[in-house]
């Protein structure tokens, strides 16, 4: 019998300090992690893989037979299927995004121990990638409504939430190492996949859709090993005491950021897409990132100089209402969008007034009005409530209404010659610490100011297979579907605001 | 409209290669995003030195649209898991047969000492290094379908270090006075190993991931891992009562020529009639060819000490190191005849 602590010692021994070539710092970082640390992942890469053919063969197994024979996806309810068409392929880059992040702490981290599990974590993603890919042809194949579902990374390119998305996740990799791992591992992957892979199975599975629970909560079962490695990191990483001069920073931006797009777009996708109700996105909220992950995680890590993050408790009060105004302009602007909005309904309405009191009064209006616009002979779209479209932060490209259109924290201001909007004082005190790293690409409203909402459709592709019916649909009502035409004769245009907004 | 009439009941975003659809390209292609492709915007976020998430010249090769890329054995993360949890369980169970068998008592005492025990140990710090390699060169290359089989490439190096590490704790429970020791200092500081071990480094230091599956795939494997594993571990075990370790070497063979084919694959794409930047990415492979060339046979011929050891030996060292040259030069001369023919 073959000791496997021995064995693991053998395996870790692999490392040795080049003297023939110099390795190019490809990734610099300005942290300092000691070259022996914790080892996050015990396992040998044989007993690895099968544990994870083991899982992949339950969950490819439960689709491909009960669940595809019995045709459950077409028998979900509708209005929850349709967020799905959104937010697999958002969750999608983040997988994508966290291997590449990986592949970085390998080249970067001079540590064998913590390497081990950057190792594994790299072909995880890979199978989360895969996974969620095959999950979103699955439903293009079973679904009541394949639309949406059968072009979902492409139109992510240009939908509103897709890249805000891009934007917050694009920070798993991009920048030093190691605050890429404070955001994939210690924000994203430790605080938020409770909340996305383990509660949205609930509201999946209470909503009839199998499928979803079944990809999510093995994917959950390989995060574990994932937050692991956020630990192991960040214990090395306070473990040398220069490094806390700019952790706290990094952490900071890589909480914020992460929070700015992930709890206003959840919020909306739990507490808007669920027809049989359960729990409400900010009870969840509370549990897994409140108690949980600042009560516990973070608070066990004051000993080492680590603080909750400095805006955390901004982040909190914002709560009560960013998931509804992500939802209201969500659906404010669905004929942007490639999935299909179902109305809220009185019961809806009572639920959301018990579980957010208050609600009524600053969202229901908007919902009474919303109602009488999803027949496409009323003509007109919700839009119409509005006097324009929101500007888009420039860091976070989420739209500048939060926490609530009416108390919105926008701010505006001239750099380069040229005006950019910030969600909240957060988001801008982020673009001021390095302005470069933000400017670097051309904006939704530069892309497409001036057009009909009409030719933004036509351009995007946002039609379904016969060439006229628009993908997204303010209802589930398949009698009276917008077309083209129904949009066309609005000749509604899509203004920059920042066009008029003086700085 | 009903909502059954024409709609798409698959993806309808991706060119598949063949007829249908595949599997494969299903759940690979466009994860990765592009400005040149859906993604209009550019990139949101930048480095605090400038750089963006994925960059052009990330490789001297030039294509205009890298999602092209297939890989031959069309792998995902599934299908690559399967084929190595299967390669794995059959050293276990060949290990396992081993042992109640009685067969390492038939393993030649000098043959397991100096050859499996000596040399095969090393092999895994040139098998780690490259999998630091192509774990770095998998986040820069610029589509999906290659991030995959980079990412695999590298995770097979590891598979294969790890593999050898196992096998001999196995011998060591199996095998009367047998040890498994001093492997990191000749990594380190044996002669026999050191041009071995510089090339490791310098392939540590390629940041061109063009440049590295070139190197590894198409030279330093057909040259340095056939004259090092196959034709000295592999060939000889069967004559020394081994019929163990030549399995062990046959799972990293296997991986070699599935890595081989993708490479070829990825040289024929970028140097294909339609791309316009062919004949320079041809001048580039070639470029590598001849700078990686010497290298892997300064790596392999630094062997011969190794396979003077071997007590029964099948020809001579020179005649090894020259099938391995011609066949790797057969490999390199296909491809440019074919695209010298696309050209």
């Amino acid at each position: 019998m073959r000791s496997l602590i021995e064995a693991h010692n053998r395996v870790k021994d692999f490392d040795w300090e080049p003297s023939y070539a110099k390795k190019p710092t490809r990734y610099p970082t300005r942290y300092r992690i000691p070259a022996k640390t914790k080892d996050p992942f015990r396992h040998l890469i044989r007993d690895y893989l099968s544990m994870e053919e083991e899982k992949d063969n339950r969950q490819y197994g439960a689709l491909e037979d009960a669940l595809a024979r019995s045709n459950a996806p077409a028998k979900a309810e509708r209005r929850w299927m349709e967020i799905m068409k959104v937010a697999l392929p958002v969750v999608n880059f983040g997988e994508y995004a966290a291997m590449k992040s990986t592949g970085q702490l390998v080249d970067t981290i001079e540590n064998a121990e913590l390497r081990q599990g950057y190792m594994a974590q790299m072909l995880d993603e890979v199978r989360h990638v895969n996974q969620e890919a095959y999950l979103t042809r699955y439903f293009a194949r079973h679904a009541a409504d394949p639309e949406g579902f059968a072009q979902g990374f492409k139109f992510r390119g240009t939908n509103l939430y897709n890249r805000a998305g891009r934007a917050a996740l694009e920070g798993f990799f991009v920048g030093d190492p190691i605050e890429g791992a404070l955001n994939l591992q210690v924000v994203a992957e430790t605080a938020y996949t409770n909340p996305i892979f383990v509660a949205m199975t609930e509201i999946a599975a209470a909503n009839g859709d199998q499928a979803t629970p079944s990809v999510f909560l093995s994917i959950q079962s390989d995060e574990a090993r994932h937050m692991a490695n956020g630990y192991s990191t960040l214990a090395a990483v306070v473990s040398n005491p220069d490094n806390l001069a700019f952790l706290q920073a990094d952490f900071d931006r890589a909480f914020w950021r992460q929070h700015a797009f992930l709890d206003p777009f959840l919020g909306a996708v739990y507490d808007y897409f669920q027809a049989k109700r359960t729990s409400s996105y900010g009870e969840k909220w509370n549990e897994w990132i409140h108690e949980d992950w600042v009560g516990c995680y973070i608070e066990k890590l004051a000993p080492f100089g680590l603080k909750v993050p400095r805006w955390y408790g901004e982040a909190r009060e914002r709560m009560k209402w960013i998931g509804h105004t992500a939802g209201l302009i969500g659906f404010a602007t669905w004929p942007l969008q490639f999935w299909r909005f179902d109305p809220l309904t009185d019961a809806d309405m009572e639920w959301f007034e018990r579980k957010y009191p208050g609600w009524y009064g600053h969202y229901g209006a908007f919902w009474e009005e919303y109602r009488k616009m999803c027949d496409p002979r009323a003509g007109a779209v919700p839009l119409s409530l509005f006097q324009s479209l929101p500007p888009l932060c420039r860091v976070c490209q989420m739209p500048c209404v939060f926490p609530r259109p009416d108390v919105s924290t926008v701010r505006i201001k001239e750099h380069g010659g040229k005006k950019h909007a910030f969600c909240s004082e957060a988001c801008e005190f982020i673009f001021d610490e390095d302005p470069q790293r933000y400017l670097g690409y051309d904006t939704f409203y530069e892309l497409y100011d001036g057009y009909d909402l009409a030719e933004f459709v036509r351009e995007n592709g946002l039609l379904r297979a016969d060439g006229k019916t628009l993908i997204a649909q303010p209802s589930l009502d398949d009698e009276r579907m917008w077309t083209i035409d129904d949009l066309a004769a609005l000749k509604i245009e899509i203004k920059n605001p920042l066009r008029e907004v003086g700085a | 409209m009903s909502l059954e009439a024409k709609a798409p009941r698959d993806f309808t975003y991706i060119r598949p290669r063949k007829r249908r659809l595949s599997e494969y390209e299903a759940v690979t292609c466009y994860t990765q995003p592009d400005p040149d492709v859906f993604d209009k915007q550019g990139w949101y976020l930048r480095s605090a030195e400038g750089r963006t998430a994925w960059r052009k010249e990330s490789t001297r090769l030039r294509h205009p649209h890298w999602f092209d890329f297939r890989d031959p054995a069309g792998l995902w993360q599934r299908t690559y898991v399967r084929l190595q949890a299967e390669q794995e369980r059959s050293l276990e169970r060949a290990v396992e047969d081993a042992a109640r068998a009685g067969a390492f008592a038939d393993f030649e005492p000098t043959w397991v000492r100096e050859l499996v025990g000596a040399h095969y140990r090393v092999w895994s710090f040139f098998e780690y290094g490259l999998f630091r390699c192509f774990a770095q060169a998998q986040r820069e290359t610029l589509s999906d379908t290659l991030g995959n089989v980079y990412c695999f490439a590298g995770f097979d190096r590891v598979r294969h270090a790890q593999a050898i590490v196992i096998y001999l704790m196995d011998l060591e429970g199996q095998i009367e006075g047998f040890q498994d020791a001093g492997a990191k200092e000749r990594w380190l500081g044996d002669p026999v190993y050191q041009p071995a071990r510089r090339m490791t480094e310098e392939l540590m230091a390629v940041d061109d991931w063009g440049e590295l599956a070139v190197a590894v795939h198409l030279v330093v494997d057909p040259i340095f891992g056939e004259v090092g594993l196959s034709e000295m571990l592999r060939r000889h075990g069967p004559f020394h009562g081994d019929a163990v370790t030549p399995l062990v070497v046959s799972t990293a063979e296997r991986d070699r020529r599935r890595n081989c084919d993708w490479t070829e694959e990825l040289v024929r794409m970028v140097t294909a009639a339609e791309v316009p930047a062919r004949d320079e990415n041809r001048r580039i492979v070639g470029e590598w060819v001849a700078r990686w060339t010497p290298r892997a046979l300064a790596a392999a011929e630094a062997l011969a000490p190794v396979h003077e050891r071997i007590p029964r030996r099948l020809g001579t060292f020179r005649e090894a190191v020259e099938r391995a040259s011609a066949a790797q030069a057969a490999i390199v001369a296909a491809l440019e005849a074919r695209s010298t023919e696309a050209a």
